[in-house]
């Protein structure tokens, strides 16, 4: 089963920030502060729209085709997480 | 029941055109011979004999008025890059409604209850009797000309929402905005080639 990177507090729904990470290798735990990465505060199916859109050296016309849907609809699709990432990186970081 | 009142989710751009305008060309043949016209942007009428430039004329005109004012607006209101394709091909899909409305003309019980009109009303024409069949008929026919023009109404509102990435109530007041500065300009040039073809 893949697992879902968490977000969002479960229980107050504030941005979750990274506490530790981990060497499979070593062992080594590290500790500290570290804000998540803008693309992964977006949400799965937004990731993959950007891997994909990336894909299709960055046409729409291609992303229509491969997703089944009409050219302005992509678009529309696009410019909404436009919108999204705009909006997050105009967030004062707490 | 999302294809069916949105289809431009999925069709757009020179496929919808290339659909949408052998559809209107269609529209206006049908309407011809059954003998339905469309004197503004969303009316159902039945016509006396014209002459078959004057359906294809008509029903070109209306698409294309609401086409160029929606695509007006579009560029003025609309954050994203807007193409004149899309606006065009969904609006010229989006009468599809209309060419099933060309077909009901084909039903003499319409043209029955039109002579029926006029005599009773107007003192024109012969006297007619309508049986109960065509009165079921008709007000059949009517319900569905009606439903059509909603149908037709939604298609053109998400051909516009979708082809021109607006939302929620600014996309309600451009449509409306669009759709009354259509009508007027339709009906306006209805009377005109009206009266071409009285000559």
């Amino acid at each position: 089963m893949e697992k879902k990177l968490p977000i969002v507090c479960p229980s107050c729904e504030s941005e979750l920030k990274v506490n530790s990470m981990h060497c499979e290798s070593c062992s080594t735990t590290i500790s500290g502060m570290f804000e998540l990465p803008l693309l992964l505060k977006l949400s799965r199916k937004e990731q993959d729209f950007i891997l994909d859109f990336v894909k299709a050296s960055g046409s729409l016309k291609i992303m229509a085709g491969k997703l089944g849907l009409s050219y302005p609809t992509v678009r529309n699709m696009l410019d909404d997480l436009i919108g999204k990432i705009e909006k997050l990186q105009n967030t004062p970081q707490l | 029941m999302n294809k069916f009142f949105n289809p431009f989710r999925y069709i757009a751009g020179g496929k919808s055109l290339l659909a949408g305008l052998l559809i209107l060309f269609l529209t206006a043949v049908t309407g011809y011979f059954s003998h339905t016209h469309f004197p503004d942007l969303i009316s159902i009428k039945l016509s006396p004999a014209f002459p078959l430039w004057y359906f294809v004329v008509q029903v070109f005109t209306n698409w294309l008025v609401i086409s160029i004012v929606l695509y007006g607006l579009a560029l003025i209101f609309s954050s994203s890059s807007v193409r004149i394709i899309d606006i065009f091909g969904t609006q010229a899909l989006a009468r599809f409604p209309y060419f099933l409305a060309a077909v009901t003309g084909f039903f003499s019980a319409m043209s029955k209850f039109g002579r029926y009109i006029l005599y009773t009303r107007f003192h024109q024409g012969e006297p007619v009797d309508l049986t109960s069949t065509d009165v079921i008929l008709v007000v059949f026919l009517m319900m569905l000309s009606l439903f059509l023009s909603i149908w037709t109404i939604i298609l053109m509102y998400n051909a516009f929402r979708i082809s021109a990435n607006v939302k929620g109530g600014k996309a309600v007041a451009l449509f409306i905005t669009a759709f009354i500065i259509s009508m007027v300009a339709t009906l306006f040039l209805s009377r005109y080639y009206l009266s071409l073809v009285a000559g």
